[in-house]
């Protein structure tokens, strides 16, 4: 599946990416299986909770590493730019979506879609730079 | 304090940024302003509610474009690495309270909040990444 990857910093830094995926599912499961049955209290409880987030915190630092790592330039710059479109989508959206629910009542979004919503921009983001540079 | 009056893109990026503020600020007040007393409903409520979000979603727009037309590449670099990293801190911060507010109950961060805190970690990290070029 990763052998395709020819750059072998893409590849890592793509491996990387799925192992701290899995380590956020892993790690979400854990947390409310924990919440479920063992009703934890104090530090305990606090660390449980940010548990999930460690893996995401991680694939940020990931994502950091990679584009100090990459000698490819072209690619290094179709994830800066997708990157700084994700995060003005992601601002957008935030910012448009926090006034709604105040002034018109609109349904609450709960804080842990930001990230999935941030790389779902980043993605759509990625299209167009590609799509300018044909 | 006139140097960045020099440079042709900081100074259009100023009175851009200055004009969306202004805007945000008329459409806040009015917002604040209007929902209390008329209780507009449907889609006014939503067009009144959404108006300081674009004049913000402006202020990403201004961004977006200084970055475009600013030819100096020292500068423009160090915006582009200072967003990034408050991009990151930001998604780190937003996860970790999103899973905390999840599990824990933990009171909701505002999203409107998310777009000072990015600009905030944006000003923390420049001196920084200034001074890794010095």
């Amino acid at each position: 599946m990763f052998c395709s990857i020819k750059s072998p910093t893409e590849r890592r830094y793509v491996i990387r990416m799925w192992v701290s995926a899995g380590l956020c599912v892993l790690f979400s499961v854990v947390a409310a299986l924990v919440f479920r049955f063992y009703h934890p209290h104090g530090v305990f409880s606090y660390l449980a909770a940010v548990l999930p987030a460690l893996p995401i915190i991680g694939a940020l630092v990931y994502t950091g590493v990679y584009l100090a790592e990459e000698k490819d330039e072209f690619q290094r710059n179709l994830l800066v730019q997708s990157l700084l479109g994700g995060t003005g989508g992601i601002l957008a959206v935030t910012t448009t979506w926090s006034y709604l629910e105040d002034f018109a009542h609109a349904p609450h979004l709960d804080l842990v879609w930001v990230y999935p919503l941030f790389w779902l921009f980043a993605g759509i983001s990625y299209g167009f730079v590609r799509a300018r540079y044909r | 304090m006139n140097q960045p009056f020099k440079n042709l893109a900081m100074r259009r990026y100023l009175y851009r940024f200055l004009a969306s503020i202004a805007f945000y600020t008329v459409f806040l007040v009015a917002a604040v302003w209007a929902f209390p007393r008329y209780h507009p409903t449907g889609f006014l409520a939503y067009v009144l509610a959404i108006l300081p979000a674009l004049a913000i979603v402006a202020v990403i727009v201004v961004v977006g474009l200084y970055l475009t037309e600013e030819k100096d590449e020292f500068q423009r670099t160090v915006l582009i690495q200072t967003m990034l990293c408050g991009m990151g801190a930001t998604m780190a911060v937003c996860t970790g309270w999103g899973f905390l507010e999840l599990f824990i109950g933990i009171p909701a961060l505002k999203l409107y909040l998310i777009f000072p805190m990015f600009w905030a970690f944006v000003g923390f990290f420049t001196p920084m990444m200034q001074s890794r070029y010095r």
